[in-house]
């Protein structure tokens, strides 16, 4: 088991823990949302969720604008930490059973551990090979072949490899939105996460680019635990193998993708899903 | 408890004009049936011709209750009990045309037994008639109220028509070793019991589909049901 609590390890000493990740059933990397209260000052946003993300697969957040979907992604690695008043009331969230609030918790490792694809891709004013490589020199990796073999093994995570491999110092900015989307997943696999939360990923895409994406979520779930927050029924009932669905910041029914989108349980949640209200 | 609209008010309409084609289609197929039988009991041919003309519209009922599904399909990618009752109507209306097609092989048959002296023996399909009308009635029924005991109180009903089947078939084999002259007769009863049998068993599907629709259950070659 990975405890935060301890010093990040190099991350030249994780790639080969990162490389012989077990496939079997091990919890290991699992996310526990437990009792979670949430408020923005004194607006509160999430109320008494509960919930368990299993590793290598894909869990989706689904919900009407403002349930809080995206609050509880931004959640677990500690994003709204950023933002004055933002602030967990009541409950946890345990990554490998260890609370990621609990002192001694390395945020900056956390995030590492955590890493995030946002709604609109935001690569940095730098060339393709230095926004990958600029977590690694962060992470103090200095080494040019480690770099050089992260950078490859990242495109090639994205399935971004065979498109940029000849111009990898030109800049990111002339990548189209579907490839620059890519290139930040490729940027957040570098450091090697255990968990990648993806916030509506594909909202800007279009329907070849968002089908790479999806595509390439299907690929990293074999490894990674992962979250997807969509406002996409229908990329959530192709991509994902849980969905979780919020309504006025309240966690209403968690389930398989399949049994979601085909009998819920909850009337609210076949309400939504099948567009009677939202 | 009556789902609320759509958001998408084509939605509701796409769905609502599948469901009442569908109903159409089981009206014209009840007529259908009913006519092919009178045909047969009143000796009317005018009845069986009817029957028979019936099933062109059926027919076309059915390729347009396929099209409109297939374009909600297309068009509302529906999910949950709304993509259950698009692929139910589409799987009801496969078995009413085959329902009115066994009313079209009724109406043909009558009207061959009608060119010959009647035959007592056909008070054996009366009872027969009557209870696969009556299933097929109740099938529909469970579809359109959703009723879901209805329709899974359907299934073991169909083991008395296939009985009942079993029992014309020996009797009127037993007849056309009595009374050979007949032969043909008999033989065109015989053909008219199987096709009531028939029309049980797609009464069972629809309420198969209809116990889906309603409650996402798939019901269907569970022996435990069939026996109650």
């Amino acid at each position: 088991m990975v405890s935060l609590l301890k010093m990040p390890e190099t991350l030249s000493q994780q790639l080969p823990r990162q490389m012989n990740r077990p496939t079997g059933e091990s919890q290991e990397n699992a996310v526990h949302v437990r009792d979670v209260d949430f408020a923005y000052g004194n607006h509160q946003v999430l109320h008494d969720v509960n919930l368990e993300i299993p590793p290598r697969a894909v869990t989706a957040f689904i919900g009407p604008s403002g349930c809080g979907k995206t609050t509880l992604l931004r959640c677990i690695n500690r994003m709204n930490d950023l933002i004055d008043g933002a602030r967990i009331t009541r409950g946890s969230i345990l990554l490998d059973n260890t609370d990621i609030h609990a002192s001694g918790v390395d945020v900056v490792d956390l995030r590492r551990r955590v890493g995030m694809v946002f709604q609109k891709s935001n690569p940095f004013p730098k060339s393709i090979y230095d926004n990958i490589a600029y977590g690694l020199r962060i992470a103090g990796v200095t080494k040019r072949s480690r770099i050089d073999e992260a950078v490859e093994k990242s495109l090639r995570a994205s399935a971004l490899w065979d498109e940029v491999k000849d111009r990898l110092d030109v800049s990111a900015f002339g990548l189209s939105g579907g490839q620059q989307q890519r290139l930040c997943i490729a940027r957040a696999l570098a450091v090697e996460p255990d968990v990648v939360l993806m916030d509506e990923p594909c909202s800007a895409l279009d329907p070849i680019a968002t089908a790479k994406i999806e595509e390439l979520i299907h690929q990293l779930k074999r490894q990674y635990t992962m979250v997807i927050v969509t406002h996409n029924m229908q990329q959530a009932g192709r991509c994902s193998d849980l969905t979780a669905f919020f309504y006025l910041g309240r966690l209403i029914e968690f389930g398989s993708t399949a049994k979601i989108f085909s009998n819920p349980t909850e009337r609210k949640t076949e309400d939504y899903i099948t567009g009677r209200f939202g | 408890m009556i789902a609320p609209k759509h958001i998408l008010g084509t939605f509701d309409e796409a769905l609502a004009s599948l469901r009442d084609n569908v109903l159409m289609m089981s009206s014209l197929t009840e007529r259908s049936l009913d006519r092919a039988i009178k045909g047969l009991f009143d000796r009317d041919d005018d009845l069986c011709a009817n029957a028979i003309a019936d099933d062109e519209e059926i027919d076309q009922l059915e390729k347009q209750i396929d099209k409109d599904g297939v374009d909600i399909l297309l068009r509302f990618q529906p999910v949950a009990s709304d993509l259950r009752r698009v692929v139910s109507a589409m799987k009801l209306s496969s078995n009413l045309e085959r329902m009115a097609d066994q009313g079209t092989n009724i109406a043909r048959r009558a009207r061959k037994l009608n060119q010959h002296p009647p035959l007592s023996e056909v008070e054996l399909i009366k009872p027969m008639y009557e209870h696969a009308m009556s299933m097929f009635k109740d099938s529909v029924d469970a579809y359109v109220r959703e009723d879901v005991d209805l329709g899974r109180a359907l299934i073991p009903r169909d083991t008395k028509l296939d009985e009942l089947n079993r029992v014309a078939g020996r009797k009127l084999i037993q007849r056309m070793a009595e009374d050979p002259e007949q032969l043909r007769g008999y033989l065109n009863l015989i053909f008219v019991s199987r096709c009531l049998e028939r029309v049980g068993d797609h009464a069972t599907n629809i309420a198969e589909d209809a116990v889906y629709a309603a409650a996402a259950e798939d019901i269907r070659h569970q022996p435990s049901i069939a026996a109650r």
